[in-house]
């Protein structure tokens, strides 16, 4: 136990630890920090949000008959609050904007009507003139023809498996009513979030095995009492830092993406009310599963820390193996470029979508797993039997 | 002449990791595979080449006259029956040639500059720079427009896409590639000795510590290498996959090179250069750009001496130079001092001595970027060469 914390210690040292530190400030800024709190910025997107948190909570997991009549409501209060705004305002009634129709259907000729269009909507950022227009979004684009969207997509399905999973939600009547912004974004976010899990875990673990070997510290450890067998707790100690490498980079990002909804896009609510809505009422993609958003973020989250062991396991089989520092790094880009720019999005964005083929995602995790397992055990058994030649 | 053999010798080093070559191997499998990937639109491309031909490269109204004259005699010829495939694409590089001038005449580079600076959300001092810029551009492109720059055979480039498939699909990945194999390769060669326990013996040799010297030459050597190797296997089969053969001399502005993007401009280099010429101009950047990453990550090695960190120090000092210009601020000419470094230059291969590239798109963007990292990248390898040759060494 002794010997593990210290190679714990060993892995996760000063040096490795600043790097590691430097690398993720690096993937923030590069790639995070427009997901993670820049979109949530920009309009439409603050108010789909918003509306979907006001939705959720009055309306609960699903929008029936009666609660899409309160929605509609709503929806016209609000068009008279903001006729009541333009009339207020002098400057709309000398440009001939009487009321909401008028500033919806303004003549983007009139330069007049334009600048104060412009001025309303992208300068000063009114509220409520961009909720009206998702309000609007969400009842004509998407509610009204909510049966229509289901029929047509099933008619546009490519094959018999999607015909039939499209038609089983028809029939339990799951039709796409809320933001679908809220769901794509997360997906987009857990997406970066693996690609930065991923290269800081190799970043971590691969000079695990060869900085003993280069040294060389092999002839003095392997003549110990414990002996080779120093090979799995070298193993063992490599697995639980990726771990707490994995917990740590995950902690931080979610800490990031869940306080930048929570403080800067609801006001007053916070992400939890959207964990119990089921993923089919958000509009956009079709899944094939109905996860609660909950169990949804659970799933790419274990998804994500089953990536970042499998090339734990890679990176620590490898430094068994490479005769260098450089030979090490090389034999790892082709792997670790080929997941992250092409099989990123079956893997963590795409998981259960319809578009991709149903198997494809517990396939491919349960082929690497076991792939780099059975890697790794291979090279124990090398180890085991390997001539030291000083 | 010991010197040119301790360089061969150490060259030689990069070698004994067969993995390097494997990589070359690997990714020159992969950039055939991307020009393989486009290559089904090879017959539709050959209708340029004929145009070129038969009525030479530079569109003048007398050659525009007979290409019309031609098509509709073999329109009439067909009585009623459909147009073959041929024909019609003839008739969209008509319709294209005839609407050159009109098409030309509705771009206004002072406007568009200005429409750039609110996109970029620029003000002060950066806001002039920029309008100033956009203004030369302005001159710059009356002059192609008076000179008849632009009107030169090209393979049309909204359908096609062939500069952009070249130069930013194909050029992107080359440079990527090859800036992956020379951090690698030039890191395997500084730190040979320390890795290999061999530095006590190596250093105290009569050579010495001018062996270090050695190794930079070296390095320098296996990038250009590594560069021609990649460059020839892919623009070589580039070259014979897709026919170029009398578009070599085309202007680069041509008004054919007029791709689809969000502001819907062709393109207009700030010199007269013909395709071939601009290739060339293009490659020697590329060579300049590689040997320059090599020199730096040399720096890095010989200072830190471990090349796995020499790695990722190298990575974070490239990613580091992509984000400074966002943490400009927009309002002083600072945004346009910091975007000229290495990594944003080679972002971009597309926009290239091109005025079409934002926030880049300076004359002397990148013979200025090149000179001052070179001047730079000089320095830090002296220093750190002086640093070394008083270290102590365990």
């Amino acid at each position: 136990m002794r010997i593990l914390w210290i190679e714990i210690r060993k892995i996760l040292n000063g040096k490795i630890l600043l790097l590691l530190c430097l690398a993720n400030l690096l993937f923030y800024f590069l790639f995070i920090e427009h997901p993670a709190t820049k979109v949530t910025q920009g309009r439409p997107w603050l108010d789909d949000f918003r509306i979907g948190a006001e939705m959720v909570q009055k309306y609960g997991s699903d929008m029936e008959e009666q609660k899409f009549a309160d929605f509609k409501k709503t929806y016209e209060a609000q068009i008279k609050e903001a006729d009541q705004y333009l009339q207020s305002r002098a400057e709309f009634a000398t440009a001939g904007i009487r009321s909401y129709e008028d500033f919806v259907n303004v003549d983007q000729d009139n330069q007049e009507q334009w600048v104060l269009h412009d001025r309303v909507m992208f300068q000063e950022k009114v509220d409520m003139f961009w909720e009206l227009q998702e309000r609007k979004r969400l009842i004509e684009d998407w509610y009204d023809s909510r049966v229509a969207w289901l029929d047509r997509a099933a008619e546009n399905a490519e094959n018999t498996r999607q015909k039939a999973r499209l038609k089983e939600l028809k029939q339990a009547g799951h039709y796409q009513v809320y933001p679908g912004f809220i769901l794509d974004h997360y997906k987009s976010f857990i997406s970066c979030v693996a690609i930065a899990v991923v290269l800081s875990v190799v970043l971590t673990l691969s000079p695990i095995f060869i900085k003993d070997r280069l040294r060389p510290l092999l002839d003095l450890q392997y003549t110990t009492k414990k002996g080779r067998n120093l090979y799995k707790t070298k193993a063992a100690a490599g697995l639980i830092s990726a771990f707490v490498v994995i917990v740590s980079v995950l902690i931080v990002y979610f800490g990031i993406y869940v306080g930048n909804i929570n403080q800067n896009v609801l006001r007053g609510s916070n992400l939890s009310v959207f964990f119990q809505v089921p993923i089919h009422t958000f509009t956009g993609a079709y899944h094939w599963f109905d996860p609660t958003f909950l169990q949804y973020i659970v799933l790419t989250v274990m998804a994500v820390c089953v990536l970042g062991l499998v090339f734990a396991l890679l990176a620590i089989s490898f430094s068994s193996v490479m005769s260098n520092y450089v030979s090490l790094i090389g034999i790892q880009i082709p792997p670790v470029f080929a997941v992250l720019f092409f099989g990123l999005s079956y893997l963590v964005g795409d998981m259960i979508d319809i578009r991709v083929a149903q198997w494809a995602a517990p396939a491919s995790y349960s082929l690497a797993v076991v792939a780099s397992a059975a890697f790794l055990i291979l090279m124990w058994r090398r180890e085991k039997q390997r001539d030291i030649v000083l | 002449m010991s010197a040119m053999r301790v360089i061969f010798h150490e060259c030689k080093k990069v070698f004994s990791s067969p993995l390097l070559i494997a990589l070359i191997v690997l990714f020159s499998a992969f950039n055939l595979f991307i020009i393989w990937n486009e290559s089904y639109r090879l017959d539709e491309l050959k209708v340029a080449n004929e145009l070129a031909e038969t009525y030479g490269l530079q569109i003048t109204d007398k050659s525009l006259r007979q290409f019309e004259e031609d098509v509709k005699t073999d329109l009439a010829g067909l009585h009623g029956a459909p147009a073959p495939v041929d024909l019609q694409r003839k008739g969209m590089y008509l319709q294209m040639a005839k609407s050159i001038d009109s098409k030309y005449d509705e771009i206004d580079w002072n406007k568009i500059g200005e429409r750039e600076v609110h996109k970029y959300k620029l003000s002060g001092s950066a806001a002039e720079i920029l309008k100033k810029a956009y203004n030369k551009l302005s001159r710059r492109f009356e002059e192609i427009k008076e000179t008849d720059e632009h009107k030169t055979w090209f393979f049309s480039g909204k359908p096609y896409r062939m500069y952009g498939f070249l130069f930013a699909s194909l050029f992107r990945p080359i440079i990527f590639e090859t800036l992956m194999l020379i951090v690698l390769a030039t890191a395997l060669i500084t730190n040979y000795e320390f890795e290999n326990k061999t530095c006590l013996v190596a250093y105290s040799t009569r050579r010495g510590r001018s062996l270090m010297k050695d190794k930079l030459a070296a390095s320098l050597l296996t990038t250009a290498g590594i560069v021609t190797v990649i460059l020839a296997l892919t623009l070589g089969v580039y070259f014979a996959v897709f026919d170029y053969s009398h578009l070599w001399g085309s202007a680069i502005s041509s008004a054919f090179n007029w791709e689809y993007s969000m502001d819907d401009l062709p393109y207009v280099s700030w010199w007269n250069l013909s395709f071939a010429e601009y290739l060339l101009c293009s490659i020697l950047l590329l060579y300049v750009c590689m040997l320059l990453f090599s020199a730096i990550s040399f720096a890095i090695s010989v200072l830190v001496k471990n090349s796995y960190y020499t790695f990722f120090l190298f990575a974070a000092f490239f990613i580091i130079a992509l984000l400074t210009p966002g943490f400009a601020s927009v309002s002083s000419a600072l945004i346009f001092i910091t975007v000229h470094n290495l990594s944003v230059l080679c972002m971009n291969p597309h926009m290239w001595f091109m005025g079409n590239g934002g926030l880049t798109m300076f004359k002397n963007y990148e013979l200025v970027t090149a000179g001052v990292w070179t001047v730079i990248t000089s320095t830090l390898c002296l220093y750190a060469l002086s640093r070394f040759k008083k270290q102590e060494l365990y």
